[in-house]
């Protein structure tokens, strides 16, 4: 008993407390929430402060809001944001819905050709389908000139309906994707059921399909509001004097810049109070709908009668072919002569002879800055994700709010933020690679982190207590036990990241300058410019650097296509 | 090197819920020592705040009269043998064996000596540069026992090691376990809902239920004397009927009348004349009794089922109460076979007579 009361003495109790604080976990832990808050929460923190600031004394706390609302030049492009965005959110699901039932229900033919068109369309840069789209139907676009020769007109590429049109076909993977994958959970008894009762086809969908896949279209539906509203690519080729919300951000962040980026800040407060509402219904419905079923024999693939099932290939295959037309083109015309935005139809290979001196240093940024990023997301995602799975509580929960918080804040904002925060010494870090990477990891973790966990969820945790059980403290056990057994999710999250990454372009645009110029901004400028020939040439080898690392994804780590949402 | 061990008055709480409340024992040096109970019975999370993966609410853990309660778990030196292995996927026989020894930075001539003895003492020897998708569940669970064991641990922990197995591969081991324990002589922490493994394997067992050991005694005595009703019901089979004590013989022994008005002689009782027990009676202690040697004191009922099991014959007699008497007789070659419907008379000697208090609301 002696020994016993020995060593319970208080002071013993009070070093393993301090001890205890030292412990890899929890250093960890305050890591990650002091990098989160630097990167994330402190530039959101100054832009929503600059937002209630005005230059001049006198002004009340909400002058830059009431200017907003008041002045129709920046409330409408509020109002246009939500017009394109909700009709793109409408049409891409009347679009991806039906395709994604036929061709996951009918044996359609060609299907996995179908579906690597769906990951092509989806990882390609927006951008670049929609100057792809100027080439074939702008004012002297390939297709314009074409059927005016006939006498016909085609209809505008330029304002609303062209934005609208574009981000349908780029972001309908989206519904695609979820809604084939909310399928394939979905019990074969339950349509069985439904048809035994006395329901059609088209009835079983309606009544008993379509309300099992809500979680599923609810959250493409949001996914897609949310790339379409905070798109800044598109609207910047194809808006002219239609405006929408991320154009009057950057539009007022380069007049002000040098000064504070006040009315810039205002306008990212909005898009971000937008964004972030978005997310939490979506949030709030997916828990609603959710009705946890597990398939034990999934629907299985139909053989409806010939007619049907050609018109079913049939308006699937038009639908591929309009989407991966740009991605075409593109590639097409980086081969073709050009003088000026005119193509002319001689294969020739000047355009790649062209960027070929100026390639060297947008090509090393891209991947050093990818490469890093990505690295960092790897490493910290992974380590963050461990925390969130395996130390539950108050911290780990807030680490876990914060990085998915960052999930809702759009590139565009986080640019504005971080230059807001890290301009002025000491750290002018404004067109340095740091704060490149800074948002690039910043923007990416939340999936990274994501994609850890619902690994390690799968991982038993018996596994790491045996470890530590041996003998092998806490950060030993995370290398030689958790991290091997996550490798291939790891990897597949790098592969994923890194194809994301590469194409970024709204916070680039912000955060660039001369010396850390990207692939993406010089295409940018190409377009701008007019140099549509030389824009493909980059665009094309862009294409090629995000779909490589998806070629390995998909052939051998035998991901699916699924691993994409 | 190994180790006794002391539980001292351990408790926890999650929330609202106590899991282990205020358990308290001591396991000698060397013992095989079982917690046995149904799931959720708290002895897994005893199990593990002795690793050390969770913290007691209160009370205290010693080894060796040395309290480790801030020790963490790679610190504590003891050994544990999961339910689905956890055995490294990515490691091969040899280096799972090995982690212990490397993660303790032995020397590479010692790891290699003491993984090899420890591969030959659980017969693997011939697998070890094979990785463990390629082992079959039982091959497995010897890696991780042979893993927990080599690094010769102060206390050797098992959590129901042997029930992803099938039956005859749980034989076998069950066996195997016990002679390299007593081979090794460790202290050894054993978690079963199995009570026959429990019986079979431990010196000591302690029966647990909603966070509290009910009983903590050598295995025939857990069998032969539950001291309480939890334990007479979850050990063994048994016939738990309810009766009254009517009286007291001048021995001591009681009368107890059972519900359906047959009447028998236990040979003691705490509870008090006049009050409501349960009963319990081993089916196997029943006899048929004598037709000719009847006493006032005997069962009489009528053969409602019978159950023929080779080894044994099941008979269910309705005595009039509830549920019908559970009567095991040992199948003999030349045994009389009752007849269903046939009346018979029954005997139970005292001794074989137990009586509970009836649980409240149960």
């Amino acid at each position: 008993m002696s020994t016993a009361t020995r060593s319970e003495d208080p002071t013993g109790r009070l070093g393993a407390v301090l001890g205890r604080l030292f412990d890899f976990w929890p250093m960890v832990t305050v890591a990650a929430l002091g990098l989160t808050t630097l990167l994330l929460l402190l530039p959101v923190y100054n832009i929503i402060g600059l937002s209630f600031s005005g230059t001049e004394a006198g002004r009340s706390l909400f002058d830059n809001y009431a200017m907003f609302f008041s002045e129709p030049y920046y409330y409408r492009s509020l109002i246009n944001s939500f017009i394109v965005s909700i009709s793109a959110t409408i049409l891409a699901l009347l679009v991806g819905i039906p395709a994604a039932y036929f061709v996951s229900r009918y044996n359609i033919w060609a299907r996995s050709l179908i579906k690597t068109v769906v990951v092509l369309t989806f990882v390609s840069p927006p951008f670049i389908g929609s100057y792809s789209w100027v080439i074939l139907l702008g004012r002297s676009g390939v297709l314009t000139r074409f059927f005016a020769e006939y006498g016909i007109s085609l209809p505008s590429i330029y304002g609303a309906p062209g934005i609208i049109f574009v981000f349908t076909l780029q972001y309908f993977p989206f519904v695609f994707l979820l809604v084939s994958s909310g399928l394939k959970s979905i019990d074969q008894s339950v349509e069985d059921a439904a048809r035994n009762l006395g329901s059609g086809e088209f009835a079983t969908f309606m009544k008993v399909i379509a309300p099992l896949l809500l979680p599923s279209i609810t959250t493409a539906a949001l996914l897609v509001f949310v790339a379409a509203f905070t798109d800044l690519g598109t609207p910047l080729i194809l808006g002219e004097k239609f405006r929408v919300l991320p154009l009057l951000i950057y539009g007022e962040f380069v007049n002000d810049f040098g000064g504070q980026p006040v009315l810039a800040s205002t306008l990212s407060v909005l898009l971000l109070a937008v964004t972030t509402a978005a997310l939490l219904l979506q949030r709030w419905l997916s828990a609603r709908f959710s009705h946890a079923t597990a398939a034990i024999r999934p629907l299985t693939m139909q053989e409806p009668p010939p007619l049907k099932r050609m018109l079913a290939a049939g308006y699937v295959y038009l639908l591929m072919a309009i989407a991966i037309l740009p991605l075409v083109n593109i590639v097409i015309s980086s081969f073709l002569k050009a003088n000026g935005p005119v193509l002319t139809a001689e294969l020739s290979l000047e355009n790649y002879r062209r960027i070929a001196g100026t390639l060297a240093r947008p090509l090393w940024n891209t991947i050093l800055f990818t490469s890093t990023a990505t690295l960092a997301c790897a490493v910290i995602g992974t380590l963050i994700a461990y925390i969130i799975v395996r130390r539950p509580g108050r911290i780990s929960a807030l680490l876990d709010t914060i990085v998915m918080f960052s999930y809702a804040v759009p590139g565009i904002v986080l640019g504005v933020g971080l230059v807001v925060t890290y301009h002025y010494p000491p750290f002018a870090l404004t067109g340095t690679a740091l704060i490149l990477i800074m948002a690039y990891f910043i923007r990416r973790l939340p999936f990274s982190v994501r994609a850890s966990v619902s690994a390690l969820q799968q991982l038993s945790r018996d596994t790491e207590e045996a470890s530590v059980n041996l003998g092998a403290g806490p950060a030993a056990t995370f290398a030689r036990v958790t991290v091997p057994l996550l490798s291939m999710a790891i990897l597949s999250g790098v592969l994923l990241t890194w194809s994301n990454t590469i194409r970024e372009l709204s916070a680039t645009l912000i955060l660039q300058s001369g010396s850390t110029i990207t692939v993406s901004i010089e295409i940018f400028n190409e377009v701008v410019n007019g140099n549509f020939g030389v824009a493909s040439a980059l665009g094309s080898i862009l294409i090629l650097l995000t779909f490589l690392p998806l070629i390995l994804l998909f052939t051998l780590m035998g991901k699916n296509e699924e691993a994409l949402v | 090197m190994t180790t006794s061990v002391t539980i001292d008055s351990v408790t926890k709480r999650f929330g609202d819920t106590t899991a282990v409340d205020a358990v308290s024992f001591d396991i000698a040096k060397g013992e095989f020592f079982t917690l046995l109970g149904s799931s959720g019975c708290g002895k897994t999370t005893l199990l593990r705040m002795i690793a050390g993966f969770m913290r007691q609410t209160s009370g205290h853990i010693r080894f060796g009269g040395k309290v480790i309660d801030h020790v963490p778990p790679h610190q504590r030196n003891t050994g544990m043998v999961f339910q689905n292995y956890a055995i490294f996927p990515h490691l091969t026989v040899f280096d799972n064996i090995a982690y212990g020894l490397r993660a303790r930075r032995r020397g590479k001539a010692e790891i290699e000596r003491e993984v090899k003895r420890m591969l030959e003492l659980v017969r693997l020897g011939h697998l070890a540069h094979r990785r463990p998708r390629e082992l079959s569940g039982g091959q497995q669970q010897r890696v991780v026992l042979a893993r927990a064991m080599v690094i010769q641990p102060d206390v050797l922990l098992m959590d129901e090691p042997l029930s992803n197995l099938d039956t005859e591969m749980r034989m076998h081991l069950r066996a195997e376990i016990r002679s390299l324990q007593r081979q090794v002589g460790v202290t050894t922490i054993y978690v079963t809902h199995d009570q026959e493994e429990a019986l079979l394997m431990s010196d000591r067992i302690a029966v647990m239920s909603r966070g509290r050991v009910e009983q903590l005694d050598v295995p025939h005595r857990i069998y032969a004397e539950p001291q309480t009703l939890f334990v007479a019901g979850f050990i063994g089979e048994n016939n738990l009927l309810p009766g009254t004590v009517l009286g007291r013989e001048a021995d001591g022994g009681a009368i107890i009348e059972l519900a359906g008005g047959g009447r028998l002689r236990g040979a003691s009782t705490t509870t008090g004349d006049g009050r409501a027990c349960i009963v319990s009676i081993r089916p196997q202690d029943i006899d048929i009794a004598d037709a000719s040697n009847g006493t006032e004191l005997s069962l009489s009922g009528t053969v409602g089922d019978i159950q023929f099991l080779g080894g044994a014959v099941k008979l269910m007699v309705d005595i009039g109460a509830d549920k019908p008497l559970t009567v095991a007789l040992p199948g003999r070659r030349d045994m009389a076979m009752p007849t269903l419907g046939s009346a018979l008379r029954l005997s139970v000697p005292p001794h074989a007579v137990r009586t509970f208090q009836p649980e409240v609301g149960a």
